[in-house]
């Protein structure tokens, strides 16, 4: 009896949370991410439109994100002393571009990126993260992250703020941070499942499942198979005799996740415990003694690798070109860099969605830009949304 | 059995709740748990991630994410940004008093919410009891160092090279000491809560030091 109400007050909660919002239509606040408003709409577009504009607010914000350090006392007496708004804007905007070439900026890039990518601070583990902030100093392209095929581990000096670069020398290919020792040393795991978890909640933004697919299909468990992927794509051992049951039903859908998951991991599989590149796959597996995983083990014969379901990657080269080709990494990226500008925590830790129309601008052009990373940064924290309060 | 179907309702609800509400959710991933390993299932392997109740909870006071998404967050002041804020108001980070602002600052990693990459954590920018309760220590303990030497910062002296003064010969605040404190420049309502703390206080030497650290701790709860 105990139980039954604990269903009945669960599932009541569940049916009530779409109301938690109040939300009786659709937003009318503009998509430029402006998110100026117009005073109509529901109780959320008309707060706002309440917004005002300060940037003093938003400079001390800035500033403390930008160079990790408070404005002085000439930068805020400069735009709280100007005559108007649009002479503030124009001194906030060029305080931003001379925030972005200090020496302090690079320090406080590499630590955004440290936070991103869940490592550094020692040598061996910040090169991933110093090749991102060194593209976010020098607005290269948020794509050489994944494509990138030489001097991938620059090395930071925090004293003037500059990049060397450097070759991993970690052997095998080279394709931006998906190569990274670093990187594959940090998330190593069983059948390297940590590395493609980790490049699916940095790059794509959302936990696995990726692929879901609009007409679930029984497979006789408990919830119907979601993925995109044929059900059979991925090994079992009745499916191709693969060691560990990817197939299974019992529990969850493993193949809700897996399907995408198996079809990405032997391409980084050959990275070992140190992060170097062998020749042969060089994780392990569960199993008793944990022997060495095997191609077998994660798709059935005739099964290649990709990154998505019809867009196949053969090496990890492929890979990196298919993301970087992927929209659905160019507005994670974006995201992303909104969330920091706006204080936000973790985008998939704690849920901390960007509905794709706050962003529209953004990603529209940071994609026709050629996804250049400090021009993002600098779209960003020039925004109307940045600047309101 | 029972349990996983609760736990499946919630999470459509919740996947419901995060996106705009007027469309269905499309999030399958499953609940908390849902994939540990035991004796007859398949390999542990963990998928934890938000408390539903703290989603909802969320949700309920700061709004959708069509709302949360264009106004700025509360995170708290990052580690390393306090050290520059400490440095840039005055205060010796370096100094190895027991209980000195430099002393709390230094040990206070973990209570601060610093990294853990070791372990694939990212430093925790949210604010939580603990790292706001040793941030506003440090503060009342950096009190002192920063009215003592606030005279001198380069950073709070204005164009003309004169420099900040938090408080005049009667102990009334300042404007220009309080814009250094604050990174913004002082309102009315500063210097009123300023002097009525300094006015309030048993004495105007314990006021300076409280209105100064509760400032300080009000325009840096928050990044």
């Amino acid at each position: 009896m105990r139980k039954m109400s604990l269903v009945f007050a669960l599932a009541g909660t569940a049916l009530a949370v779409p109301a938690c919002s109040n939300d009786p239509g659709p937003a009318t606040g503009g998509d430029d991410g402006s998110g100026s408003g117009s005073g109509s709409g529901d109780e959320w577009d008309q707060a706002l439109g309440q917004r005002e504009y300060d940037y003093n607010a938003a400079l001390k914000i800035a500033a403390l994100r930008l160079t990790g350090d408070l404005p002085t006392m000439t930068e805020i007496n400069e735009i709280g002393g100007a005559a108007d708004l649009a002479t503030k804007k124009s001194l906030y905007n060029a305080r931003i571009t001379d925030y972005m070439s200090r020496p302090s900026y690079a320090k406080q890039m590499l630590a955004f990126w440290r936070d991103t990518f869940k490592l550094g601070e020692t040598a061996e583990f910040d090169t991933a993260p110093a090749l991102a902030a060194q593209l976010s100093v020098q607005n290269g392209a948020y794509t050489s992250l994944f494509t990138a095929n030489a001097g991938n581990c620059p090395t930071f000096n925090p004293a003037d703020g500059t990049f060397t670069p450097a070759e991993c020398g970690n052997g095998g290919p080279v394709a931006g941070v998906l190569t990274n020792p670093g990187v594959m040393k940090q998330f190593y795991s069983n059948f390297g499942f940590r590395r493609v978890r980790w490049i699916q909640e940095v790059f794509d933004c959302t936990k696995f499942p990726a692929e879901i697919s609009a007409t679930p299909t029984d497979v006789g468990g408990v919830s119907p198979y979601t993925g995109v992927w044929p059900f059979n794509s991925i090994a079992s051992p009745t499916n191709g005799g693969g060691r560990v049951n990817f197939q299974d039903v019992s529990a969850v859908i493993c193949a809700n996740c897996h399907t995408t998951i198996n079809h990405i991991a032997p391409l980084i599989a050959n990275y070992d415990i140190d992060g170097k590149f062998q020749t042969k796959i060089s994780v392990p597996t569960p199993l008793d003694g944990s022997p060495p995983a095997a191609l077998s083990d994660y798709l059935p014969a005739g099964e290649t690798t990709a990154w998505r379901f019809g867009t196949p990657a053969a090496d990890i080269a492929g890979l990196g070109a298919a993301m970087a080709a992927d929209p659905a990494v160019a507005t994670c990226g974006v995201a992303r860099m909104w969330n920091w500008a706006l204080g936000k925590t973790d985008i998939v830790d704690t849920l901390q969605e960007v509905p794709a129309d706050t962003i529209a601008t953004q990603v529209t052009a940071f994609q026709t830009g050629g996804f250049k990373l400090k021009d993002l940064i600098y779209a960003v924290y020039t925004s109307d949304d940045f600047v309101k309060f | 059995m029972k349990n996983f179907l609760i736990l499946g309702l919630l999470g459509v609800g919740l996947g419901a709740c995060t996106e705009d509400l007027s469309k269905p959710a499309d999030d399958t991933t499953p609940p908390a748990g849902a994939t540990s390993g035991d004796q007859t299932t398949t390999f542990d392997h963990d998928n934890s991630g938000i408390s539903p109740w703290d989603l909802i909870d969320r949700l309920e006071k700061e709004g959708p994410p069509k709302y949360t998404s264009h106004v700025h967050s509360c995170p708290k002041v990052r580690v390393a940004t306090l050290g520059n804020v400490l440095t840039s108001l005055g205060v010796n980070i370096g100094n190895a008093t027991a209980l000195s602002a430099g002393d709390l600052y230094r040990s206070g990693g973990n209570a601060l919410g610093a990294a853990n990459f070791a372990n694939r954590i990212r430093e925790n920018i949210g604010v939580s009891t603990s790292g706001a309760s040793r941030e506003f220590d440090i503060f009342a303990a950096a009190a002192d160092e920063i009215i003592a030497n606030v005279g001198t910062l380069e950073r709070c002296k204005d164009a003309g090279g004169n420099p900040a003064t938090l408080f005049d010969t009667s102990d009334a605040c300042l404007p220009t000491g309080i814009t250094c404190l604050l990174g913004v420049p002082a309102s009315v309502a500063h210097l009123d809560f300023c002097n009525l703390t300094i006015q309030n206080a048993s004495d105007h030497a314990t006021g300076k030091r409280i209105a100064v650290a509760a400032m300080l701790a009000a325009a840096y709860t928050c990044e």
